[in-house]
């Protein structure tokens, strides 16, 4: 690696710049500069932001028990339902996938001692949890009401908590832009020697993926919140139709940049189900290229197809088709990675272990999200389901069913490198059981309920659609309840679960060649690579793990 | 993954070298020039849909904003200076070129306030005002942050934090402030040209 070797001679002697592990609790767990704890922070922040954002969705699925008559005014209800949706997708989704697993787990993948600029990652950090609390704010001052896309004019016209709103997810995209180019200088300079491109593993291609969205696109996404904010706050122009500006500016400035920010939520996340499949297939992962380019394309293809958002909205008609080609385009790269993972599991030695079933479940009901995503890239079919709980199943589907169960997945497969221990096997087994059954049986229905033609983001809806709304309702609490059992599953595993040993899966990649959890500077030697990861070939004393589990902790390689 | 540990390779750094500073900083300026291009994108945009400009044509004063971007280009070539000057270990010409470079850059924000205050659009005109307006200003910031950047800077090397091998910082100084120019040609283009 010449490029290691130039940076460190540049950066002088080899004394000065090791620092010493902080002895004192702030150093180390509060404003920490290492890239393992800060991922923590970040999971551990994100889970307590999605329990207020879990609270919020189960007022909305209380609300939408009864027809007409609920607990909320619709004013409040709008309120509700917004914030939701803007918790969930920057204070939960993103963070997780990105801060979270990226920063935790890539820079070990790749055998580095930490991500480039180490004050950046812990700034980046620190500006999360204000932005979170300021979001949350805004109920006082009232909450933003148009949904987490909040179209002028309705925007415009909310009250003062929209410009709050505007403020904190601003603060969230200066520290994800930070994030991002953190994590692409680290991919593209700091590899062990020997980690080339091709043998870089699948969760580091999705970081490497995900970090330019991260940087571009929500770069973007502040010069829309900008405006919307200038607007508001100073009357400058720019959405007000009166005055020259257009309400259309804002959706194309919006999903110019949140179209590919959904990239953002699923990348890394194919990450993962890239990591857990080969490794309780005991396969090499199939069409290892393929999936790694599949994912360049996809992030240059959905640059082009923000205009899918806006086939109601308006758009000439001689734009629709085009946008509606490139946007069945994307299929073709996610079916390539369909096919890949089903094909890894092909004739392989499948362990069923919690990670893995959320990998399978991940496996169905993203492909179900991707398969109604295809639907509504049919712009006969979107004019018919737009603004319908049709588009709410659908984008659950991949962000629940897809990033979700990703981050699940995620979660039960690294937690030995975060605490040396496991998570609870039986305990997750009912989780996933619940989280699946729970799921399915939430957004399933609001597939049918939004072809009938009930219209989302209302707070009272046509009486005839009333029994299938409990039955959502009625499974969104089991869901509420697995999740509420993987958190305690992870609380309860700190101190209780089995020791792990450094790699209980027998995985092949570099985080697993060191000790759990995972020591400050990771490596004592930086490590040389000489092959590609998921190099099942050897023999191994693997027995099934739940043997291994019985039996006291499994046989582990000699720590170095 | 097949590996083997060296123990004779030579530990991988922690620090933020010369080398990962400034492809951080390039990476850091891509995405700032993302924002400048989404309004600049949505000011082409609206005015193309045929409503962006006031009534009667926005009465922009050519003849100062000329005279104002020749200030600011030349601090470009001053602050080259002030660097070449540093690369040739000479000390005391490279102070001069630095202030020069932060003389300018203060006479171009105050040409930019005289605009301001004479100029015939107002801000809540519409998106003609809005653009101009919000885009002048992000890059007056990014001259005022430039300006104190850059004073920093001279700061830091008369208390001799820089060396003649190791000046990082310099040149992402230079980098920013040539940065701020290129941006302020596509803004004159299109706001004074177009
Ligand atoms: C095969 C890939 C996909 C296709 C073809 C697709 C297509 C679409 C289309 C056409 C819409 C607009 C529907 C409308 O508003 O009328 C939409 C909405 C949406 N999609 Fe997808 N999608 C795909 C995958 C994904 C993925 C992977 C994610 C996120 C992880 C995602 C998240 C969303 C979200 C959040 C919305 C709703 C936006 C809103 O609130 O209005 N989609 N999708
Ligand atoms: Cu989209």
């Amino acid at each position: 690696m010449a490029a290691i070797t130039a940076s460190v001679n540049a950066g002088g002697g080899l004394a000065d710049h090791i620092h010493p592990e902080p002895q004192g609790f702030f150093r180390k767990y509060v404003f920490s500069i290492d890239h393992k704890i800060i991922g923590i922070q970040y999971m551990i922040t994100a889970f307590l932001f999605m329990i207020l954002g879990g609270m919020l969705a189960e007022l909305i699925r209380v609300q939408l028990m009864k027809a007409s008559g609920g607990i909320m005014t619709p004013d409040t209800y709008n309120e509700v339902y917004s914030v939701h949706g803007s918790t969930m997708v920057w204070l939960v989704i993103i963070p997780l996938l990105t801060g979270g697993f990226g920063n935790l787990i890539f820079p070990v993948q790749i055998g580095a001692r930490d991500v480039a600029f180490p004050w950046l990652n812990m700034l980046s950090f620190w500006l999360f949890p204000p932005a979170g609390l300021m979001l949350y704010a805004s109920f006082l001052m009232g909450a933003p009401t148009a949904g987490w896309t909040e179209y002028p004019p309705m925007s415009l016209q909310g009250a003062a908590g929209t410009s709050m709103w505007a403020a904190a997810i601003f603060l969230i995209g200066v520290s994800s832009t930070m994030t991002g180019i953190n994590f692409l200088v680290t991919i593209l300079k700091m590899r062990a020697p020997g980690m080339t491109f091709t043998r870089m593993p699948l969760f580091v291609w999705g970081q490497f993926v995900t970090a330019p969205l991260l940087m571009i696109a929500t770069t973007a996404l502040g010069a829309a919140l900008a405006a919307l904010f200038v607007q508001r706050q100073f009357g400058v122009a720019f959405f007000d139709p009166t005055r020259g500006g257009s309400p259309l500016l804002w959706q194309h400035m919006f999903w110019f940049y949140s179209h590919p920010a959904v990239y953002i939520m699923i990348l890394p996340a194919f990450g993962i189900i890239s990591e857990v499949l080969p490794t309780f297939s005991r396969k090499p992962i199939f069409g290892y290229k393929m999936i790694a380019f599949s994912s360049c394309a996809i992030a240059i293809l959905g640059f082009m197809v923000w205009a899918h958002h806006m086939f109601t909205s308006g758009l000439a008609p001689a734009l629709q088709l085009p946008f509606m080609v490139l946007t069945m385009l994307i299929a073709i790269p996610t079916g390539i990675k369909i096919f890949s993972w089903v094909a890894t599991l092909w004739g392989g030695v499948i362990r069923m272990t919690t990670s893995m079933m959320f990998a399978l479940g991940f496996l169905a009901t993203f492909t179900l999200g991707g398969i109604t995503g295809v639907f509504l890239a049919a712009v006969p079919f979107d004019l018919h389901v737009h603004g319908t709980y049709f588009i709410v199943a659908h984008l659950h589907y991949v962000l629940v069913g897809g990033s979700l169960m990703g981050v699940l997945a995620g979660l039960f497969y690294w937690y030995p490198k975060m605490t040396g221990r496991l998570m609870n096997e039986k305990l997750g087994h009912w989780a996933f059981w619940l989280f699946f059954i729970g799921f399915n049986g939430t957004f399933l229905p609001m597939h049918w309920l939004g072809i009938w033609g009930q219209p989302r983001r209302v707070a009272v809806y046509d009486p005839q659609f009333q029994g299938w709304n409990q039955v959502a309702s009625w499974f969104s609490f089991v869901m509420t309840a697995a999740l509420v059992l993987v958190l305690f599953n992870a609380l309860w595993s700190i101190r209780r679960g089995k020791k792990s040993g450094p790699n209980p899966w027998n995985a092949r990649t570099l985080e697993w060649q060191i000790p759990s959890p995972m020591p400050y500077y990771n490596f004592k030697h930086v490590p040389s690579v000489f092959a590609a990861p998921y190099d099942f070939a050897e023999p191994l004393p693997y027995k099934g793990l739940e043997e291994e589990l019985k039996g006291g902790p499994p046989p582990v390689p000699a720590a170095h | 993954m097949a590996v083997a540990t060296l123990a004779h390779e030579p530990d991988q750094l922690y620090v933020e070298t010369r080398e990962l500073r400034i492809q951080g900083f390039l990476l850091f300026m891509v995405s700032d020039l993302v924002l400048f291009s989404s309004f600049i994108f949505a000011y082409l945009y609206m005015r193309n849909s045929g409503q962006g400009w006031p009534a009667g044509g926005p009465k922009l004063d050519i003849a100062l904003a000329a005279l104002n971007s020749i200030v600011l280009f030349g601090s470009g070539a001053t602050m080259h200076f002030a660097l070449e000057n540093w690369k040739h270990r000479n000390f005391s010409k490279f102070a001069n070129w630095i202030v020069m470079t932060i003389i300018l850059g203060a006479g171009f924000l105050s040409g930019q306030v005289m605009e301001y205050i004479h100029i015939g659009a107002r801000w809540s005109d519409g998106i003609f005002g809005a653009s101009f307006y919000t885009l002048t200003g992000m890059h007056g910031l990014h001259v005022f942050a430039g300006i104190i950047y850059l004073t920093v800077l001279l700061l830091q090397a008369l208390q001799g934090k820089y060396t003649f091998t190791k000046y990082t910082g310099l040149t992402l100084g230079t980098l920013y402030w040539h940065f701020v120019d290129v941006i302020w040609v596509v803004l004159f283009s299109i706001f004074y040209l177009l």
